[in-house]
């Protein structure tokens, strides 16, 4: 077939490094031309070769990490377990900073000013504004008090209890905010294959359909961190040649109707789908049960 | 009264101001560089007295907050222990004592919790629970650096881990899920059960019902057969390789979505073999007097047999679904079923 694949594209078709667009094209491709599915074999044999070798040196943590994370404990450790005289010291050490000091003392001035002016009036004017308040001073007590015996008394369950129920919107808020989750899993459905929304069912077809619809919604649901990037990028080339596989075979049985074979195939595509939605329930169930 | 205060306000504001500046006078003259020197934690360099970094995969430093702890516990020949370990490396030997022992090194202090007991007492079926979990925590899981079981050789073990490296040896019939991280099996006499979400799993001299279930790992098999009659053999990857080396059961179901299925093995007389791939290769290596009937299917690709085959029904047209029916040796009940959409199916003598 002309205009075969270039082995570096297809060790990154491999790699999950494709753009998803150019992932379908080198999966139809790779479909039609046997050289190039020959090529793809002998990268997956080299990779499968490879990688497990390499797979403990790709889950390794990066030494610098750790390294600041113990240096970071180790500091944590050290102020912890330093005694009280010496946390006293450097207390003592910050503030006799001249700017600090400096600093501190026109605090104290201030504060003083502030203190003096606030104290009491010192002009004879001030002084009989402030008998004249000393005189009204039991109306202001009066106007003062009811409020707090308000709070405390009887009337107290029925000021709680708007706040009940002014709590209740919150609540409607944060389940609402459970719809604004949804288009993130639609966004991704909308990825899946267009089987879906193809209503001329093969035979047998609808119910594999209808199963896979609802385990899309259940994985779409699901925390997206479950699954590491490399997997992330494994289950979307797997459910790239799931679905290439369902179209092709799709349009097989159209094709020929009474052929068996194809339409073995496609059950066996359709249930490649569901096992691969599956494993990653699975895996998210699993998750949740060693929290 | 007032005066009296006034006086001592504006004592204190002079004294306050006084102070002020004198600490001016003293915030113009050369700063001193002790005070900011001065703390202790400061003066020593970030790593002095830390040991230096751990190897590459020493997982000292990461559970260096755990003790090493070991417990043993008499038990009934055979039991089933349910274990659950999320962090780290896991051995799981058998032994001929009736009890079990469980060694933990870095990881946290634990207890045994007895879930069963038989009628002469003792227990039939333990776990390990963690006595350090902090709330919120599953309390039913440990952890370590190391973690070593010793176990009566009639256990049927559950294990459940987050991510940890297990070995399996010896076991009546083991039952392993893992989020993350390798699973070893070995010696396994009468069924094994084992799903790695990412992972391999490598199975080798084990006996019974066998199903391997890995997302992104490789499925290695060496040497596994039935215990009894019925047993069945499945494994399923989906984006790894599937080895399977002398596996001698009668019903086999072998897939792999873009991976690739090697068998080596023989074909038994009555047996069910179905081995299919999406995008992979299948190749199988069987005796030269292998008999049975062949069904292949695939869509791109080829397919190519050293055993002599004599083709009952074949479709082999360009572009389109390719199948072949044949009888492969000299025929036999034995039903070969192979399907590789786009990639080869290759059959050669042992």
């Amino acid at each position: 077939m002309k205009n075969c694949l270039d082995i570096g594209i297809i060790q990154s078709f491999l790699d999950g490094e494709l753009a998803s667009g150019e992932v379908t094209r080198v999966s139809d491709h790779i479909g039609d031309c046997d050289s190039c599915a020959m090529l793809l074999s002998q990268a997956e044999d080299e990779n499968a070769v490879v990688f497990p070798a390499l797979a403990r040196e790709f889950d390794a943590m990066v030494p610098t990490q750790r390294l600041w994370a113990r240096i970071e404990d180790s500091i944590e450790t050290e102020k912890a377990s330093a005694p009280w005289w010496e946390k006293a010291y450097a207390v003592f050490v910050t503030l006799i900073n001249p700017q600090v000091g400096a600093f501190a003392a026109l605090l104290i001035v201030v504060g003083l000013f502030a203190m003096y002016k606030l104290s009491g009036p010192s002009s004879p004017g001030d002084r009989a504004g402030l008998i004249s308040k000393a005189a009204n001073a039991p109306t202001i007590v009066n106007v003062d008090r009811p409020a707090p015996a308000a709070l405390s008394g009887p009337d107290s369950s029925t000021i709680s209890a708007p706040s009940r129920t002014y709590s209740r919107p919150t609540v409607e808020n944060a389940s609402y905010s459970v719809p604004s989750r949804k288009p993130s899993p639609s966004t991704n459905n909308d990825q899946q294959p267009t089987v879906i929304r193809d209503a001329s069912y093969v035979p047998g077809e609808e119910s594999y359909v209808k199963t896979i619809a609802s385990l899309n919604k259940s994985v779409g649901d699901q925390d997206p961190n479950v699954m590491s990037a490399s997997q992330q990028v494994s289950y979307a080339r797997n459910m790239a040649v799931v679905d290439d596989t369902i179209k092709r075979m799709r349009s097989a049985v159209k094709k020929d109707p009474k052929s068996e074979t194809a339409k073995q195939m496609l059950s066996s595509a359709y249930q490649n789908k569901i096992d691969l939605l599956n494993s990653v329930a699975q895996k998210e169930d699993l998750v949740a049960s060693l929290k | 009264m007032t005066h009296i205060f006034q006086k001592f306000i504006l004592a204190v504001l002079a004294a306050a101001i006084t102070g002020s500046f004198s600490l001016g006078v003293a915030a113009q003259a050369t700063p001193k560089p002790e005070p900011t020197a001065k703390p202790k934690i400061k003066t020593q360099p970030p790593d002095a007295g830390v040991p230096p970094p751990p190897a590459r995969h020493d997982y000292k430093y990461k559970y260096s907050r755990g003790g090493t702890y070991e417990k043993a516990i008499a038990v009934a020949p055979n039991i089933n222990l349910t274990l659950c370990v999320t962090e780290g490396n896991l051995r799981i030997n058998s032994w001929n004592r009736s009890e079990v022992r469980v060694y933990v090194e870095g990881g946290p202090k634990f207890a045994f919790k007895v879930v069963d007991k038989g009628p002469d007492g003792r227990p039939v079926w333990i776990s390990a629970m963690n006595l350090q979990a902090t709330p919120g925590v599953n309390a039913e899981c440990i952890w370590g650096e190391t973690v070593e079981v010793d176990a009566p050789a009639g256990t049927s073990l559950k294990l459940t881990g987050k991510e940890i490296n297990a070995q399996v040896d010896g076991m009546r019939k083991v039952n392993v899920k893992t989020v993350g991280g390798d699973i070893s099996l070995r010696n396994i006499k009468e069924g094994v059960s084992a799903y790695a979400g990412e992972g391999g799993v490598t199975v080798e001299e084990s006996w019974g019902q066998v199903n391997l279930e890995t997302t992104n790992g490789n499925i290695v098999v060496v040497d596994s057969g039935p215990s009894d009659i019925g047993d069945t053999f499945r494994a399923k990857t989906n984006s790894g390789a599937v080895s399977l080396t002398r596996v001698t059961h009668r019903a086999l179901d072998v897939s792999s979505i873009s991976g690739s299925v090697l068998f080596n093995g023989e074909i038994k007389s009555g047996g069910t073999y179905t081995f299919g791939t999406t995008n992979g290769t299948i190749r199988l290596a069987l005796p030269s007097a292998t008999g049975c009937k062949l069904a292949a299917t695939f869509r791109s690709g080829s397919f190519a047999s050293e055993l002599p085959f004599k083709i009952e029904t074949m479709n082999v047209a360009p572009g389109d679904l390719k199948s072949i029916v044949a009888k492969l040796g000299g025929g036999g009940d034995a039903v070969l079923r192979l399907s590789a959409f786009a990639g080869l199916i290759g059959i050669k003598k042992q």
